[in-house]
């Protein structure tokens, strides 16, 4: 199923007394099309709580002065916000008023007070709450991780099961906590690029691009159009290769050995693609704030791609047509729309669903709409075709980008922020492999950052992981899910 | 399952010796700089370490401290100073001991 995206723009930003905080979010969570996409602190003396949501008009974000280190319970309007207000709480040391349980989410248990963070330490440390809630009765936890196979991120999964059916999963993410919102501080834009590219290595083009229009709009700054024509032609590369890397760990997760070394040479030619077109394997380098830096060699991406992605297809196809393989992934992982949307999932994971949440509606995708690509399974197999058909479209966008004219160009920067107390802030987004990335900065006066939120497009997406895994699937069923969903546990640390 | 063996076999063997042949890309690649001695001063070495992200680079008295094992080859010390620092061209690193990585550059710009 495929849908024509409609054009949306601009950011709004408003303030919401503390008092009104309640009832604004149970209006805009119930409020058509529109979805919680963020929810992030920042600390100026006064803790200032934003909410980001996404709707057919472009972002809403409300500000909020929380004093007494307490808010309303948001979670409970809108579930979405339950990972953000973990993480709020361990680097803010605000909380949601019921006193509900938290989990850990992002620094580790030996965090002390000390222990350098965006604003205050918690008075107490956050519970681990998820096993003393689940294990009981005949169920058992079944530790996994957090040292993995090879080349796997550190993540520790607490499968909880009577047996063979998995009853409840729960992660401890906190192993790759890097601090890199907290090392942004201080820095100019141009400096912050290289951390920002490397909260999520494998969407660094996304991120960068999101963080990028976040300190262009905080400087009221705009990149000439070939500049973003280049950003999407190595948006859409990122895709590719993510897409490809995806369908490699389907087949690891399905035992088919053929098929995976299949998808791993396509993807290795799509790798090299991006090093003969752009000077980097997984394309680090390209963006920076105001433009590019580097500009395609468009011959060999004119000559390369096609065989590249006639590698991927052919894969694709063979795998399609193995029923071991396709019997796997049908009614494994379900999601339905409901889920997605109350949980405000985002990119494949949400569009094999149904939902055509799709952040590349402007900037260079308003002249060349993406073509949505949907699925109504909401399973594992669902999700398979969404990547297939996500990787035809950016290979044709690529074309069209291509034929637009790309160049490594740039905008110049001012040498210091607006000056403008309060107003030197921005909003960016890209859509990762992994769906919408959001970034927001705020600049001081000398164009430097005071804060900076990056939100992968990850941290949304595990959220609803462990549901997926919960829907009646058994053991060897999680890395099948785990490879559908593409996630990485860098991108939730951060 | 039976197609996807035909499938391996008619594919034959598709690894080879390192390198098969010289990758076309490499010019392009990042790579760690090379520095150029003569030109190093103190003040320039000093501005090396400050604009690294990483912890590649440290000075030691008249020694600039270079741990290519945490150079992402980002490229930023060669444009800060391009007389005394260039891209170096080469990426295959790999070694058995990890001190081999660990380079000390002399600091000879100050010498009359």
């Amino acid at each position: 199923m495929t849908t024509q995206a409609a054009a949306i723009r601009g950011t709004v930003t408003t303030r919401v007394p503390a008092a009104d905080l309640e009832k604004v979010t149970a209006d805009l969570a119930k409020a058509p099309g529109t979805r919680l996409a963020d929810m992030f602190a920042s600390d100026g003396g006064i803790t200032v709580l934003r909410l980001v949501w996404a709707r057919e008009s472009g972002y809403l974000v409300t500000e909020t002065e929380i004093e007494g280190g307490q808010y309303p319970a948001l979670s409970d309007i809108a579930p979405a916000a339950f990972v953000e207000e973990c993480e709020i709480y361990e680097q803010f040391g605000i909380r949601p008023a019921t006193g509900k349980p938290l989990n850990r989410l992002m620094l580790p248990p030996h965090a002390g007070p000390d222990f350098p963070r965006l604003g205050h330490a918690p008075a107490q440390p956050p519970q681990e709450v998820h096993a003393p809630h689940t294990v009981g009765g005949q169920a058992f936890e079944f530790p996994f991780g957090p040292v993995r196979q090879v080349g796997v991120e550190s993540l520790y999964y607490g499968l909880v099961t009577s047996g063979e059916e998995v009853v409840d999963v729960y992660l401890f993410t906190w192993h790759k906590h890097r601090g890199v919102e907290w090392r942004l501080r201080g820095t100019t834009p141009r400096q912050a690029m290289f951390f920002a590219e490397r909260a999520e290595g494998l969407s660094a083009v996304a991120v960068g691009w999101a963080f990028a229009a976040a300190a262009e709009a905080a400087l009221g700054v705009a990149p000439p159009p070939a500049a973003d024509r280049t950003r999407a032609v190595a948006l859409e590369l990122e895709r590719l290769y993510n897409h490809a890397a995806a369908m490699a760990a389907l087949c690891q997760a399905t035992g088919l050995t053929v098929g995976q070394s299949a998808a791993e040479i396509a993807l290795e030619r799509l790798l090299r693609v991006n090093a003969a077109a752009f000077g980097h394997r997984y394309l680090f380098g390209v963006i920076e704030p105001g433009g590019t830096a580097r500009a395609p060699d468009v011959a060999v991406l004119r000559r390369e791609l096609p065989a590249a992605y006639g590698e991927l297809r052919r894969a694709a196809d063979a795998l399609l047509r193995t029923n071991s393989f396709v019997d796997r992934l049908e009614a494994c992982g379900i999601l339905t729309a409901e889920h997605a949307r109350r949980l405000g999932l985002v990119g494949p994971v949400a569009r094999a669903t149904g939902l055509t949440v799709d952040a590349r509606r402007d900037g260079p995708y308003a002249a060349h709409p993406v073509t949505v690509v949907t699925a109504d399974g909401g399973d594992v197999f669902a999700r398979f075709q969404v990547m297939l058909g996500e990787a035809a479209e950016s290979v044709r966008l690529i074309g069209e980008f291509l034929d637009a004219g790309t160049a490594a160009e740039r905008t110049a920067l001012p040498a210091k922020g607006n000056g403008e107390p309060g107003s030197g802030s921005g909003l960016g987004w890209a859509e990762s492999s992994r769906g919408e990335v959001l970034a927001w900065v705020a600049l001081d006066e000398n164009g430097r950052i005071t804060r900076a939120r990056l939100r992968p497009g990850s941290v949304r997406n595990w959220r609803g992981f462990d549901d997926a895994c919960r829907s009646q699937n058994v053991f060897t069923d999680i890395p099948i899910i785990e490879a559908s969903f593409w996630l990485t546990a860098a991108g939730l640390a951060r | 399952m039976p197609l996807w063996f035909i499938r391996g076999l008619r594919r034959g063997v598709v690894t080879t010796r390192y390198p098969a042949r010289p990758d076309d890309s490499a010019a392009r690649l990042p790579t760690p700089p090379a520095f150029r001695p003569g030109q190093l001063t103190r003040e320039v070495a000093d501005r090396l370490v400050a604009v690294c992200p990483g912890p590649a680079l440290s000075r030691r008295d008249d020694t600039l401290v270079f741990d290519v094992g945490a150079c992402t080859g980002c490229g930023r010390c060669a444009e800060a100073a391009p007389d005394a620092v260039a891209s170096s061209g080469e990426f295959e690193l790999a070694t058995t001991s990890r001190s081999v990585l660990i380079k000390e550059i002399p600091i000879r710009g100050d010498e009359p």
